[in-house]
């Protein structure tokens, strides 16, 4: 394929994965879970890391078909102003929230750079880690957020095929797929430490997504060694413009590519949001993944005023509250963490070599 | 069992305990009390005095006869490890770091030259310098001359319990040493502890072994018998193994008819 990355089809990279994904007779889902929550025991412990996003602006440029916040949906928009990114922040920190996931649509005049970078500032100033998802921005830009606090850049591919890619993103910046594909490799070369990175499971057939999801991060960690990387599992949930995923991703696959990341990569950290059921993350809390957000509002002001939120970005399944949370992990004998961070370790990744141009 | 002795400090236990990874504090607390470690070590980023539940530093200090030992876990090169440092003295009073430098957050590898460089100035600002190093020999010997108050080298990967995979580097390290050897990671069971111990480490540091065992209380206590036994026997003196089987036709008869 013309122009995109030799990774994106070197099929030796993921040999290991696909029997696990495919086979379901050599590799049964239940060995995989023993295997998995085995790793993860050993490398991670009977804990698990907890984050809370915060949608600051719901403005968006962008024309993604599957997304409740696509600039063709009639949503009232809005953006949080300081006092409300700080009334909300205080209402996460009373919670006792002490890492934060900060979220935009696409660039827009009303959420741009300068606004983003203010809001990390806001939050760095209360919170221990802070991470965005948001839009794609140039290497200086994200230096700019690091030096404000930022400790992490989340950005999803959605669907890493790229016919599908050009269908769903009607217009907009995003169309252009192999620009995004390099958006987190322009993160880590601006020093930004973690990196976040999924596919939206639903879009597109879900094993040559998984195929090529694992292979982006092996990537990653092979050019930017010393890049945190973190995979999620987004499911697409029900959103505001009715949009039907084309593959319907079962519990039971879902269960199993979950598993098959922690055995062929045992040390990464492995995310899952509150799109999924309580009894689904309850079920995968100890077996393989890591980080879990926790109490989402995905509409914006949603903490400080829950009771004014509207429709979000997606339906949240699992609405249960921090207090509520955490004495289901508790039962299980998880310790929920907090607070894993500190500042002082902010400084920017240093000593990262460039990569070498693609041929 | 003689006391370890570390700078000035000494402590009846050998048995050093992470405090992470536990499914919840109370369990950790009682773990250590099974341990009967006197010295424990505890992340800086998972301090936290904001919210009383989630902070492993408050539910330290309520445990009498315990020392900190602070580490920089998360630093990924010198400058933040100092600073990590200078905030935990702050913090805890304790002189005790335990230098951990791993900029690569997955496979969590000590970085030697980052460690070298934040122990030289640690070490130079009074700190009780404890750094958790690859099992290099050279590297031990660099830290013991810029005056560090033990080494620690990994037996094998945090977490991985692969026991004492660099029994060799370890063993020349222990050889060379006028400073307390640690072996600190990848230990599994209380046998590799004890095994640990007779080869004349100084001490143990065990997290995972004891926090993800299915009873961590037991483990704890059962890793504490094992240190005290290892100790022990090294203190009785090991009868040495044979070196060769003894040829049947004397090698050595010449020696006889030499003269």
């Amino acid at each position: 394929m013309n122009g995109l990355p030799g990774w994106l089809t070197d099929q030796q990279e993921s040999a290991d994965i696909e029997p696990l994904l495919t086979n379901a007779e050599s590799f049964p889902l239940e060995s995989l879970a023993s295997e998995s929550s085995a790793m993860t025991l050993r490398r991670f412990g009977r804990t698990i890391s907890l984050y809370t996003p915060l949608y600051l602006s719901n403005y968006c440029s962008s024309g993604c078909a599957y997304c409740g916040y696509a600039s063709d949906r009639t949503t009232v928009r809005r953006r949080l102003e300081t006092e409300e990114v700080e009334r909300e922040l205080d209402s996460m920190k009373a919670m006792g929230i002490d890492d934060v996931l900060l979220l935009t649509g696409e660039r827009t005049f009303q959420a741009g750079f300068e606004y983003l970078r203010a809001c990390v500032e806001l939050a760095a100033a209360r919170m221990t880690r802070v991470s965005v998802e948001s839009f794609p921005m140039s290497v200086s830009e994200y230096a700019a957020l690091a030096n404000a606090g930022c400790t992490g850049v989340t950005i999803y591919q959605e669907t890493y095929n790229p016919e599908r890619y050009r269908k769903l993103h009607r217009w907009g910046p995003k169309q252009d797929f192999p620009d995004r594909l390099e958006i987190p490799e322009r993160a880590l070369q601006a020093g930004i430490k973690n990196i976040g990175i999924g596919t939206l499971l639903g879009l597109s057939e879900p094993v040559e997504e998984a195929l090529r999801l694992l292979r982006h991060v092996r990537y990653l960690a092979k050019t930017y060694w010393k890049a945190g990387l973190s995979v999620s599992f987004p499911r697409l949930r029900p959103e505001a413009g009715g949009f039907e995923p084309p593959y319907v991703v079962s519990d039971r696959f879902f269960a199993r590519m979950i598993f098959a990341f922690r055995i062929t990569m045992p040390d990464i950290e492995l995310v899952l949001s509150t799109r999924e059921s309580p009894a689904f993350r309850d079920g995968m809390a100890g077996l393989a993944i890591t980080r879990m957000s926790i109490a989402s509002k995905t509409t914006v002001g949603g903490y400080s005023h829950p009771a004014k939120s509207r429709k979000g970005q997606f339906d949240v399944h699992d609405d249960r509250e921090v207090e509520t949370f955490r004495a289901a992990l508790k039962e299980k004998n998880i310790e929920p963490v907090f607070k894993n961070w500190e500042p002082v370790y902010n400084g920017p990744n240093i000593g990262h070599v460039e990569p070498a141009e693609q041929s | 069992m003689n006391d370890l002795k570390i700078d000035t400090y000494t402590f009846s236990s050998r048995l050093i305990l992470g405090t992470g990874k536990f499914g919840n504090t109370r369990t950790m607390i009682d773990a250590i009390r099974a341990s009967g470690s006197q010295l424990v070590t505890v992340a800086l980023r998972r301090f936290n005095p904001d919210q009383p539940e989630d902070d492993l530093f408050s539910a330290l200090t309520s445990i009498e006869g315990l020392t900190l030992m602070p580490n920089t876990s998360g630093a990924s090169n010198a400058k933040e490890a100092v600073k990590a440092a200078h905030i935990s003295r702050e913090l805890s009073g304790s002189p005790f770091i335990k230098v951990e430098i791993h900029p690569n957050p997955q496979h969590l590898m000590p970085d030697p030259i980052e460690t070298f460089e934040a122990c030289r100035i640690l070490a130079s600002e009074d700190f009780l310098v404890m750094p958790y190093i690859p099992a290099d020999p050279v590297l031990a010997k660099r830290l013991e001359d810029i005056g560090c108050a033990s080494v620690m080298p990994l037996g094998s990967a945090i977490g991985s319990g692969q026991g004492l995979s660099t029994i060799d580097m370890v063993r020349l390290i222990i050889r060379d040493s006028n400073i307390p050897v640690i072996v600190d990671a990848g230990l599994r069971s209380p046998s590799e502890a004890c095994a640990a111990m007779e080869m004349g480490c100084e001490a143990v540091l065990v997290n995972s072994a004891v926090a993800v065992a299915g009873n961590p209380v037991e483990m704890a206590s059962a890793f504490a018998e094992a240190v005290n036994a290892g100790c022990r026997a090294k203190a009785a003196g090991i009868m040495p193994r044979s070196g060769a089987a003894i040829a049947t036709s004397p090698l050595t008869s010449f020696l006889g008819k030499t003269s």
